[in-house]
């Protein structure tokens, strides 16, 4: 076992080595080289070896300081506090909601439909795991939405398995409908001044659209697995048995948390005419909402803040993100990604239509075996390397966000939520996912609405 | 006092191979809530558990949903119970053990039993043998001798 983490890290090295060397045969100067070769550590380190991607990233931004590839002030700048702090204030109220029972009684609003047909199953968790993933966040999502599949499959005595990747597609899809979909969204929002309101005009229709397709393309790839669910239910007799057994019902404190949640939904939808009536920088409010609604969280669960805060956010992740921001900040601050911006943007003909498209398959193809967080934040300083070129950055965002949330439903690797939730799957079920199985069906809806997300960019003036 | 002088020297345990159903009857019939998992060359490889048998019956996802969301047991605890009795004891079992040396004081195995919220830590020799186990109860009740309690 020692051995062969050994022969792995020797294989990392290599191809760190190799990254390096390609960049100085391009000319870069040595900063630039340094740079781009710890930053691609990180990207490797995310697909061969996960356990060690924070030691490794801790490691790489020690190098950067010491090789003075970049200053302490810079690195501190670059780390994106402002969007690690949104993280951890959603998480903090993710966790409230949780304990408070609210996923629960969500669950028992699936499993409680009226009148069930295989369709309208389909189209209930569709909507649901689309909207859920794109008012907290696809990964607490999926979760409930994967408990309530498997209750009901269960039920009816059903394989859950196309009910389950239905669910996790529309999570895909849904991730990318609003700011707190995905952390790829705030981190867009946050670099290129986009707001929650832009996002509700050209993100959250783009859902719907990519979404309703979806949908009825699964119809007809599942059709024969629907066909048995609805003699299932006809042999047994709807769900009613089912719903007699379920009691969550909406308490006193899950009011109030629903109450504390929709009012953070409420003023993060208006921060931008706020921010504009209050004369506050751009985004402010968008990120200082989940604070002030985290911490009256914990003022009102005071026994409990520092659980919240050690249980419920997820350090492990939000490090390895703020390090790898810090790294992404480094390559635009030495001046690689002008570089390569530059290169792009000869090998496309300076043509922005082509641009667009690229960014936008670039980042589907490269988050469907890359965690999106790390492509986008590569992409993104060289997105802003762009600026100095003349070129219009607003539908980039666009290719970008739309591009990094749809590209994880190609494989099965492609979003955490595919991993959480086909691990669930496997834990509950024994059943393993082959890389096919998913791929066919992934790959048709993730080419299928990036095409459309394409079309739509090229065509629609809102994105330019 | 020293943790060889409290523990338990007759140890009940279970082999990896035997079947789940089996183990959890024995957990029964012992009245106890855990047991030792020892193979073929007297090496401790895991522990069995009641709670290693509710981890294996609830949901998975059952923690992350927050609360469950039944009156009545669902149908899937009952499905996942009855296989129990197609699983071994080394499907269910938790590999990661926490030990303690027979030499070891009656304070150590205190301390190991409350930072690591377990209820009984296997007693090994200087061969990792299983010699023994020491249980809460062990422990509390060497306390209130010590303490000049009456214990029936």
């Amino acid at each position: 076992m020692e051995n062969r983490l050994i022969i792995k890290f020797v294989f990392l090295l290599f191809l760190i080595a190799f990254v390096g060397f390609m960049s100085q045969r391009l000319g870069l100067n040595a900063q630039q080289v340094t740079a781009i070769s710890i930053f691609s550590a990180s990207v490797f380190a995310t697909l061969l070896f996960w356990d060690f991607r924070v030691a490794i990233a801790f490691l790489g931004v020690a190098i950067l300081l010491i090789t003075k590839t970049v200053d302490l002030e810079n690195m501190v700048k670059f780390a994106s506090l402002e969007v690690i702090l949104f993280l951890v204030a959603m998480m903090v109220l993710v966790g409230l909601l949780k304990e408070l029972g609210l996923f629960a009684w969500l669950v028992t609003l699936i499993l409680r439909i009226k009148n069930l047909t295989a369709k309208k199953f389909v189209f209930v968790i569709s909507v649901l795991s689309a909207l859920l993933a794109c008012s907290v966040d696809e990964v607490t999502s999926i979760i409930f939405m994967v408990a309530a599949i498997l209750e009901i499959c269960d039920y009816f005595e059903i394989e859950p398995t196309p009910y389950i990747i239905i669910s996790i597609l529309a999570t895909n899809i849904g991730s990318m409908g609003t700011v707190l979909g995905n952390p790829i969204g705030i981190l867009i929002a946050s670099k290129s001044g986009l707001t929650f309101e832009d996002f509700i005009l050209k993100a959250f229709p783009m859902m719907w659209i990519c979404l309703l397709i979806t949908i009825s393309l699964v119809m007809l790839w599942y059709h024969k697995s629907l066909k048995k669910l609805d003699e299932k239910i006809k042999e047994l007799g709807a769900n009613e048995i089912l719903i007699r057994l379920i009691s969550v019902p909406p308490e006193k404190q899950l009011r109030l948390g629903l109450g504390i949640f929709g009012l953070t939904l409420l003023f993060i939808a208006l921060h931008h005419r706020l921010e504009l009536l209050w004369k506050l920088e751009t985004n402010t409010l968008l990120l200082s909402i989940p604070l002030i609604s985290a911490g009256c969280v914990m003022i009102w669960k005071w026994r409990k803040a520092r659980e919240y805060i050690e249980k419920d956010v997820d350090w492990w992740t939000l490090l390895f993100f703020l390090l790898l921001f810090a790294k992404a900040g480094t390559l635009k601050y030495t001046g690689a990604t002008d570089v390569f911006a530059g290169r792009l943007l000869e090998a496309v003909k300076h043509s922005s239509s082509a641009l667009t498209g690229t960014i936008l398959w670039g980042s589907a193809i490269g988050s469907s075996i890359l965690d999106n967080v790390v492509l986008v934040a590569a992409f993104i300083p060289v997105v802003q390397s762009f600026q100095s070129l003349s070129v219009s950055l607003k539908p980039l965002w666009w290719a970008l966000l739309f591009g990094g949330c749809l590209g994880g439903n190609i494989t099965l690797v492609g979003s955490t939520a595919n991993i959480v939730a086909l691990g669930i799957l496997q834990k509950e079920k024994n059943i393993r996912m082959t890389f096919f199985r998913w791929f066919w069906v992934g790959l048709s809806v993730g080419i299928v609405t990036t095409c459309i997300v394409w079309v739509a960019l090229m065509v629609l003036p809102i994105y330019r | 006092m020293k943790v060889k002088e409290i523990m338990t020297k007759d140890v009940v345990s279970v082999k990896p191979e035997d079947n789940a159903r089996d183990a959890i009857s024995l957990l029964f019939k012992m009245e106890i809530s855990g047991l030792p998992v020892i193979n073929e060359q007297g090496k401790l490889v895991g522990m069995f558990t009641e709670k290693d048998v509710l981890k294996q019956i609830l949901p998975s996802y059952l923690e992350k949903v927050g609360r469950f969301v039944y009156e009545e047991n669902p149908k899937s605890i009952k499905n996942k119970f009855q296989d129990l009795g197609n699983l071994s004891v080394s499907q269910l079992m938790r590999r990661e053990v926490i030990t303690i040396d027979e030499e070891a004081s009656l304070c150590e195995a205190a301390r190991i039993i409350l930072t690591q919220k377990i209820r009984r830590i296997p007693v090994l020799d200087k061969e990792k043998k299983v010699v023994g186990i020491v249980a809460r109860e062990d422990i509390v009740k060497s306390y209130a001798k010590e303490a000049g309690w009456r214990i029936d």
